[in-house]
């Protein structure tokens, strides 16, 4: 049941992310919404879960947009969901705060990794305005807070009790 | 035996997928993207979800260029009748014009078909990240597309593709850190190579120092890297700076905008295509 949820929040955010490249394009330079479902696996549940859902869903994001390094955002988002979940599971970051610290620095630490990446297959690396970093940190915070808070009042509201019926 | 912490175990496995996802990083460097058998397995996985996504994204851009459309309408109307008085008038002059051209052209022994060969696609999606630019086109194998042909739209260079599946391409556009195109600056035709910088304005190395190159200068491909036919706009010069070495440094703003690109014309062949047929070049005196 775990594997299916992971499933389709990893479809849900590739659809979410292949729409964005076609409707707002511009949007792509600050979004990756792919970060979501291992931000959520890595807050909720485990480090293992985490790795799994960044590297499939890396791999995925490779296919379909990456046009040399198949590889490389599975690499990255394996690393960070490892990261994540590593500090997950000793700080309690599943509030509103931690989300979006966590969104944020997943962001930032994305657009490090992947230029030391592309280094070690002798790719050119293109400098980085602090602009387009503080985008990017501000735009996943913001999305990991928001779609983890609905995510957590979605799953709250499924589990709970239904209300006893009045008597007549 | 000892058993195996749960962070250690993890430390294993993150080590046991770091290796293998640089296999396939050496593997697609080596052979492209397209000849790998894990790509192919993310790509067949992904189907259903993609299929959702293209009927979804159809009907979201149909809703707003329904709403574009109505509101440019009658604007649009009044222009148009401006412009078909305007055009009534220069057709008669074209029309002189171009038997003009043919008969000048028979004389020199040019080509009279320079219009390459091209097919339509649209784009599918764009990634315009600042470490990796490119789109994804809606033709591939099916449609004869192959690696290495250049993609450009309205007048003006926007890409190569660099690897093609079944029934779409991905194209690596100008502005990506790791592409390259031959320019020449249209007013002087001092030669140079464009590089792509992400967000920042392209490079154009290789600009002898003495070259005569000015802010607003005009930058067209010049054909000589074999895969772009020259006279694509390519962009305008926004900075000249201090030599660097022998060279120039040089700044290019790019002409197209990639954020806005929609539809885009794959050119299959001729690669860069000579302006004047090879038996109509005369060295004798």
């Amino acid at each position: 049941m775990i594997a299916l949820w992971a499933a389709a929040g990893i479809a849900l955010a590739l659809v979410a992310e292949l729409a964005l490249g076609r409707l707002l394009p511009g949007a792509t330079r600050y979004v990756d919404f792919l970060y979501l479902p291992l931000a959520a696996y890595a807050l909720r549940r485990s480090q293992r879960s985490a790795m799994t859902v960044g590297c499939v869903s890396g791999l995925l994001q490779d296919y379909w947009i990456e046009p040399r390094l198949f590889g490389i955002n599975g690499l990255v988002k394996t690393v960070l969901g490892w990261a994540l979940g590593g500090i997950g599971a000793r700080f309690d970051l599943n509030s509103l705060a931690g989300r979006f610290a966590a969104g944020a620095s997943l962001s930032l630490l994305d657009e490090g990794l992947q230029a030391a990446v592309r280094r070690l297959f002798s790719d050119a690396v293109a400098p980085v305005s602090p602009g387009t970093l503080g985008g990017r940190a501000l735009a996943g915070g913001l999305l990991a807070a928001g779609v983890l808070y609905i995510v957590n009042r979605a799953g709250s509201a499924r589990r709970k009790p239904a209300a006893p019926r009045r008597k007549a | 035996m000892a058993a195996v912490s749960p962070a250690r175990a993890n430390a294993l496995l993150l080590g046991v997928m770091v290796f293998a996802q640089l296999l396939l990083l050496s593997a697609s460097v080596r052979s492209g993207i397209a000849s790998n058998a894990v790509a192919g397995a993310a790509g067949t996985a992904s189907q259903p979800a993609v299929a959702a996504e293209r009927s979804l994204s159809a009907i979201a851009m149909s809703i707003v260029h329904f709403f574009r459309d109505l509101h440019s309408d009658r604007t649009e109307a009044q222009a148009l009748r401006r412009q078909v008085d305007e055009l009534k008038l220069r057709e008669a002059r074209a029309g002189e014009l171009l038997r003009e051209n043919e008969r000048l052209r028979l004389l020199l022994g040019m080509r009279t078909d320079l219009v390459p060969d091209a097919t339509g696609a649209s784009v599918l999606t764009a990634s315009l990240a600042t470490q990796s630019q490119s789109i994804v086109v809606d033709r591939g194998k099916d449609a004869g597309i192959r690696e290495d042909m250049a993609v450009v739209a309205w007048g003006g260079a926007v890409g190569r593709v660099v690897s093609v599946e079944r029934d779409f391409a991905r194209v690596r556009l100008l502005t990506d850190p790791n592409s390259g195109v031959a320019g020449v600056v249209e007013r002087t035709r001092a030669e140079g190579m464009l590089v792509g910088r992400g967000f920042e304005p392209m490079d154009m190395l290789y600009v002898p120092k003495f070259a005569d190159v000015a802010v607003g200068d005009r930058v067209v491909t010049s054909g000589l890297d074999g895969v772009f036919p020259r006279g694509l706009g390519l962009g305008r010069v926004s900075l000249v700076g201090e030599p660097i070495g022998a060279s120039k440094a040089i700044r290019v703003e790019p002409e197209i905008d990639f954020r806005a690109l929609e539809d885009v014309l794959i050119l299959k062949s001729p690669k860069g295509t000579p302006l004047l047929a090879p038996e109509a070049v005369d060295s004798s005196p």
